[in-house]
């Protein structure tokens, strides 16, 4: 029984060293952190090689997950040139993300869209500015089952048809004839069930789907509701919307071209833009001929590089040609076209 | 006695246990056997599936390149040689270890009290009602209060959202658990060892001490066991109080304090991560069933530590 007390005490004991030894490290690691942190400042005004190379610090990424592998492939090349730099990437959404950056948590938000003008007068009324750059562009992939032969190509007015707001009950695709024919499109649509599958309203890629098929056609016809009817399956997994479309003969849904070029077992439908129907495929979304690709963005906190020579560094080499041509192929989006490219070089270092 | 002295009878017991082993071809009796047996069939049937397909999808990672998914850490391709678990492995190795030094010694300290010092009242009850509703709360809510308590009032200490807010978060997570079953083991010792102790003299503190606690030691011990693997296994709580889903920018050893303090990923984030990353690259699917051997395996470790003390603890008590 003896033994058994002196145990507990030992565990005690071990307690104590472990939240000591945690305690003192920490407060000499910090301490050399911002020695290191302001030798690196003072030496930032001229960039050399070398100083990147023995740049230290944390550069702290949030926001879109459809940009988080790009950022993440940008901080692992970026890992070779400044080895002691550490970039945490996270990514639970667009909106998510900019909440964060306008608190100034994090010093560079990814975004799938454009800032909403409501997501500005949050940044403005916390005094947080930003710099938007743009670098990629990702595609929207609206895709059927493979056994599906009624359908190949949509155009806008379709979709609109079978799922935009005023398409709410209609659970065939002959109940959307009417109002596609209406709308300048085909119709034409069989008789069997509309299963739809595609992401929730906390998804970058629903905003963007909005916004590309049904916001100009829905303002034309003076509709209060200008996002995808609420009655179809929804999911933030990409994954259990390709199970949803694989798993009925006529379904319909959408993902990001990212993820919808690598889908097995279901078939990417071509878009009529309104000069003939379309396949997605890398260049016809970078030459904007296919009608659904959206932006790819990051927007970074300029207040925070005066104190963080390790973010400037990190944002300077994601401006390079190896981040926004390969790094953005290598995760499987489409890299900006020549013009485009160095317009955002141009806005980052005419900052 | 008079019974006892006829059962000695060898004839006597013979008949009985025909008596009984007729009782046996009950046909109720044997459906519900089946019944039984079937459910056990099925239990066991699910698991092995799920393990075999985990293996096999992983085997192509564990078997070509095990040592450097053991270094690796999080990256944006699956090809990447450098594709690895070891930060999620640190994380969930300090997950496991503060749940051990946070949760057990409050959770058994409150059963021992609830058992074997407070007054059995209303207020009692009602707290013991509550604290079985609070191990039922959804893990999410947690994450919300540790979001609240470590990451926004104490971040000071905590180092905001680190490790160290999640450990602790999940601390409170499984401390309802972990009190539950302590009660349970605590509750489970027979009065007779208690009183016989009180009987001689003993304080409470002795009996506590000398007979309870050694008399539920095993118990306790398989309980907060449960309660640590429920730790490890939580994802939804930590990506409110500090957890990366997509870089992490350091590699930790398993001893670097100072990353306590660090923002971390542990291994059902890797799992899930990668597990969405599949869609874009399928690969990271291998990645993932192998992400997944590796937290079984690690869980399995934990629980054959906690069964050779429980071994040692149950000869002691006989």
């Amino acid at each position: 029984m003896k033994r058994r007390l002196i145990n507990l005490f030992a565990l005690l004991a071990c307690t104590a060293v472990v939240f000591g030894c945690s305690s003192s490290e920490d407060s000499s690691s910090s301490s050399s952190e911002t020695a290191s942190a302001s030798a690196s400042a003072s030496a930032s005004a001229s960039e050399s090689v070398e100083e990147v190379e023995s740049l230290e610090g944390t550069v702290e990424i949030s926001g879109s997950s459809t940009v988080e592998p790009v950022s993440v492939r940008v901080a692992e090349l970026f890992e070779d040139v400044a080895p002691g730099v550490a970039v945490n990437v996270d990514g639970p959404g667009t909106g998510d993300g900019f909440e964060l950056f306008c608190n100034g948590e994090t010093d560079i938000s990814g975004a799938s869209r454009a800032i909403k003008d409501a997501e500005a007068e949050a940044c403005a009324a916390t005094g947080v500015e930003y710099i938007e750059l743009q670098v990629g562009i990702d595609g929207i992939g609206v895709m059927t089952n493979a056994n599906n032969d009624a359908v190949d190509c949509v155009s806008k007015g379709d979709l609109y048809a079978l799922v935009g707001p005023e398409s709410t009950g209609f659970d065939s695709w002959s109940d959307a004839n009417d109002l596609a024919v209406e709308l300048g499109g085909t119709g034409g649509f069989p008789d069997a069930p509309l299963d739809i599958f595609g992401p929730g309203a906390e998804s970058g890629t629903f905003d963007s789907f909005n916004e590309m098929t049904f916001k100009s056609i829905a303002k034309s016809r003076d509709q209060e509701s200008r996002e995808a009817r609420p009655d179809y399956v929804s999911s933030g997994d990409d994954n259990v919307i390709l199970t949803g479309i694989q798993g009925s003969d006529t379904s319909l849904g959408w993902v990001g071209f990212a993820f919808a070029a690598n889908a097995a077992d279901v078939k990417l439908l071509e878009m009529d833009g309104g000069d003939g129907c379309v396949a997605p495929t890398p260049a016809t979304i970078a030459s904007g001929e296919y009608p659904l690709s959206r932006p790819l963005f990051i927007y970074v906190n300029p207040a925070k590089l005066a104190d963080n020579p390790a973010l400037e560094a990190y944002v300077d080499f994601f401006m390079t040609e190896v981040s926004l041509q390969d790094a953005v192929t290598e995760v499987g989006y489409v890299p900006l076209a020549a013009a485009e490219m160095a317009a955002t070089q141009n806005t980052w270092s005419s900052r | 006695m008079k019974i006892g002295s006829t059962l000695n009878d060898g004839k006597a017991t013979d008949r009985i246990n025909d008596e009984i082993r007729r009782r046996n071809s009950d046909p109720r009796g044997i459906i519900f056997r089946t019944f039984l047996q079937l459910g056990l069939f099925l239990a066991l049937l699910i698991l092995t599936v799920l393990l075999v397909d985990v293996v096999q999808n992983g085997w192509g990672t564990l078997s070509t390149r095990f040592g450097d998914f053991l270094s690796g850490t999080l990256r944006s391709r699956s090809i990447d040689e450098k594709l690895g678990v070891h930060q999620g492995l640190v994380g969930s190795f300090w997950i496991a270890v503060t749940t051990a030094i946070v949760a057990f010694p409050i959770g058994i300290g409150a059963a021992i009290y609830l058992e074997e010092y407070a007054p059995k009242n209303r207020l009692t009850r009602f707290i013991e009602i509550n604290i079985r509703n609070l191990a039922g709360v959804p893990s999410v809510v947690y994450g919300l209060l540790g979001l609240f308590i470590f990451v926004n009032t104490f971040g000071k200490w905590t180092g905001g959202k680190s490790l160290l807010s999640a450990a602790l978060t999940l601390s409170i997570l499984v401390l309802p658990i972990v009190i539950i079953t302590a009660s349970e083991a605590i509750r489970a010792t027979p009065q007779s060892l208690r009183e016989g102790a009180y009987g001689v003299g003993a304080t409470r503190w002795e009996v506590v001490r000398r007979q309870v606690l050694p008399y539920a030691a095993p118990g306790i011990l398989t309980g907060t066991l449960l309660a640590m693997s429920r730790a490890i296994g939580e994802a939804a709580p930590l990506i409110l109080v500090g957890a990366v889903t997509g870089r992490l920018g350091t590699n930790p050893g398993f001893l670097d304090l100072g990353a306590l303090k660090e923002r971390f990923v542990a291994m059902p984030i890797v799992i899930t991560e990668w597990t969405q990353n599949s869609g874009r690259d399928p690969g990271f699917a291998g990645a993932a069933a192998a992400a997944i051997v590796v937290l079984l395996v690690f869980v399995l470790a934990l629980n054959s530590i906690a069964i050779l003390l429980r071994n040692r603890f149950e000869k002691r008590r006989k």
